[in-house]
Parts: structure tokens; sequence; C-alpha cells
């Protein structure tokens, strides 16, 4: 009987040893300080806090508190510098180098298509017209050289690190870029002054009319033969004209914002103004490759105009009829410039 | 031909009076934004090191760029 009740014992105490674990689980699963993250009340202390996700909502990037000036210094996290850093080093290179080789071919391509556009030699006519006076070939030739000097100094901040650092070595590369950018710098006042004074003297020849859209529907003379009815600027010219005050508006107010950083812009501000200037800046480039193009190789006679600044009377009346009909109208002896007054350029 | 020599003259003449007048108003940042009680930065020397080349070389930039702790370890507190 004795053995009985030690046996019954110790099974009673082995069932409750084994029982109790699982008694008290439930309750110590609800046991608030034995979770990660919980507080004895029960409650996740972080559930509260701000996030980046939170702070996101409030403001377009995350900023903390510095002590010097330099407020700027205080930004932590903004998201649009990773766009921005990917359009700078990603899609710019291949936009800037696709459009300029683009119409390097194209010009190429037309050349070879249509060739010269010649001035039959026979008809000249040995007389010369007044087409630009000193004055405009001035402001023409200072936006142009400082036009060029820019472009250069431009293109090498995109392609420069790829193309002439593996050519010319980090140190001759540094020092070129340094000057480049002070010539794009310092450059840009008298190109935005030439942009200026051009617009000036000639937005009263370049409002666009209904000879312009006759132009275009003859093709410009580009198509076809003969040359349509022009006055002084024909449609392409004022296309042109209007593109330089344009673009040239836009590359110096984004240039400015450049010039002086943070003046007015804070930093997605200025990563936006560098994206215009960059990508107005490449179609600038396309648009006057195609003038440069027009005015040298792409017609015969043109570079006069605003070389010597006289062109042939012949050349005009074939190019610009209606604006030497004027001049003649304007001065009793002629547009000639042989041996009597010029012809005003206005 | 002179009225391009005029052009680029003028054009250079115009750079360097440019020049002039935003360096007269232009300071280094380590002037600008330095106090009394911050020193920002210092001439000549930047974040990347003076052996920068453009490469991204793992490790020797970083050790160019910041450096290693020197000297002694430190021993902790008893308190």
């Amino acid at each position: 009987m004795r053995r009985a009740v030690t046996l019954f014992s110790t099974l009673v105490l082995a069932t409750t040893l084994l029982a109790a674990p699982g008694a008290f689980a439930p309750a110590r699963a609800q046991n608030p300080i034995t979770q990660d993250g919980q507080n004895p009340m029960g409650a996740k202390p972080t559930a509260d806090s701000v996030n980046e996700e939170f702070l996101f909502k409030n403001a377009d990037k995350i900023t903390g508190r510095v002590s010097i000036p330099d407020r700027k210094s205080a930004n932590l996290i903004q998201p649009q510098g990773r766009e921005y850093r990917a359009f700078r080093e990603s899609w710019l290179p291949w936009i800037g180098g696709l459009g300029i080789l683009g119409m390097i071919a194209a010009l190429a391509g037309f050349f070879l298509w249509r060739g010269r556009i010649l001035t039959d030699d026979t008809q000249e006519s040995g007389r010369k017209i007044l087409r630009f006076n000193a004055f405009e070939r001035f402001a023409h030739w200072m936006t142009a050289t400082c036009f060029i000097i820019l472009s250069l100094s431009g293109l090498n901040y995109i392609f420069g690190k790829r193309l002439l650092m593996p050519l010319i070595g980090p140190e001759a590369f540094g020092s070129l870029a340094q000057w480049a950018k002070y010539s794009h710098v310092y450059l840009a006042w008298p190109f935005m002054l030439g942009v200026v004074i051009m617009v000036a003297v000639w937005v009263k020849d370049n409002i666009p009319n209904r000879i312009d859209w006759a132009w275009i529907k003859a093709g410009g003379g580009f198509l076809g033969k003969g040359h349509p009815h022009a006055e002084r600027f024909n449609a392409g010219q004022k296309g042109v004209f209007w593109m330089v005050a344009g673009f040239g508006a836009a590359m110096g107010v984004t240039g400015l914002m450049m010039l002086f950083p943070f003046t007015v812009l804070d930093i997605n501000g200025m990563q936006v103004m560098q994206v215009i200037h960059a990508l107005i800046g490449v179609a600038f480039i396309v648009g006057i490759l195609a003038h440069i193009y027009i005015g040298t190789l792409g017609m015969k006679g043109a570079y006069d105009a605003m070389g010597s600044g006289e062109v042939d009377l012949a050349w005009a009346r074939a190019h610009h009829d209606l604006w030497v009909e004027k001049q003649q109208a304007k001065t009793a002896s002629g547009p000639q410039l042989t041996g009597r007054h010029p012809a005003p350029a206005e | 031909m002179k009225a391009f020599a005029a052009a680029v003259i003028a054009a250079i003449a115009l750079g360097v009076l440019a020049m002039y007048a935003l360096t007269s108003n232009q300071t280094f940042a380590y002037q600008a934004f330095a106090t009394s009680g911050t020193r920002v930065s210092e001439p000549g020397i930047n974040l990347v090191g003076p052996k920068w080349n453009g490469m991204p070389v793992v490790g020797e930039a970083n050790d160019a760029a910041h450096g290693k702790a020197e000297g002694e370890a430190s021993h902790p507190k008893r308190s």
C-alpha cells in the first residue's frame, strides 16, 4: 500500500512539473517585460517618433541644424540629388552626344545631297550693298566668339572627364578644366551683352509675317530652284534670331542663378537650373551648328554679309529681294557702294 | 576684319572686367562660413585628399580622405 502511495505521488509530481510551464505560458507571453521593443506598459516607444517617410511628407528634404552661418550644410537627405546625379552622369552625355553628332551628320548628309547653294557667277553685278554695318558685325562677332568659347568649355563639363582626361592625363585636364571654367564664367558677360545688343538692333526686322509663311512653303530655296521672296531676314534667319534671343535669355537667367548660387534658389532649385542650362545649352549648340553651316559652307556669298559687311547686289536681290527694293527706294543713289555713299543697312 | 578684331578685344576686356567685379565680391567658404567658434575646412585641403585621381579606389581614397586614428587606444573609465 505504501508503495502504491509513493508511486501515485511520484506520478502526480511528474505530471505537475510537466504541465506547469504550459499552464503559465499564456501569462508569460502577455507579460510586457519579456517582449522586445515594448515597455512595461505594453506600448512601442518608437511608434510615435518621426521617421523618414513622415519627414518627406512635410518637406522635400530632411534637414538638421548647424551652428555655422552656412545653413545649406544642414541638409541631411535630399532625394532629388540622386535624380540630378542620374541625369548629369547618365542621360546628359547621351543627349549631348547624340544631339551634336546627329546635327553634324545631318548637315553632312544635306551637303552631300544638296551641295553648296550657289549663285551664278555670271549674274553677279560687281556692285556691293551694305548688308550689316560695323556695329552690327561687332555685336555679332562678340557674341559669336564668346558663344564658341562658352560651348567648348560647357561641353568640357559634360565630356571632359570622359574624353579629354584619358588622353591628356588628370593634371593637364585639371588645369584645362580650371581655365575653361574661368572662361565660361567670365565670358558669359560679354555674351549676354551681345545678345541684348543684337535683340535691340534686329528685333524690328525679325517680326514674323505672311512673307515668312510663303518662304517656308516654298522650301526657302533649300529644296527647289530659285529663292522665294524675303525681306531683310528670311524665315530661317528669323528662326535663328528668336532662337538666340530665347535661348540666350534662358541661358543668361539660369547661368546667373549658378553664378550667384543659393542667392535666390535652394539646392533643389540649383539642380533644376543646371538641368535646364545643360539641355538648352545642347539645343543651342545644335541650332548654331546649322547657322554656322549655312553661313559659311552651305551657301556661297552668305559669309560676306557678316565678314566684310558687303554682299553683291545680285546676291542680295536673289536672297532678299524685298529688302533690296526698300533700300533702293530709301536712297536715291541706289544701294551700290562703289564710288558712292553706302546704302544704309537699316 | 576690324569689326571682328574689335569684337574679340571687347569680349576679352569685358571678361576681365567681369572677373574683377566678381572676385571682389567673393570670399572662400572657409572665410565666409567660419565663426569665432567654428573652423570650416582649411585652404588647400579637400575631402577627397591630395592624391585623388578620379578613380574609385576603395580603401586608398578613404585612407587619404579621412586618415587613420593613431596613438594608443584609450582605456575605459573606471567608476
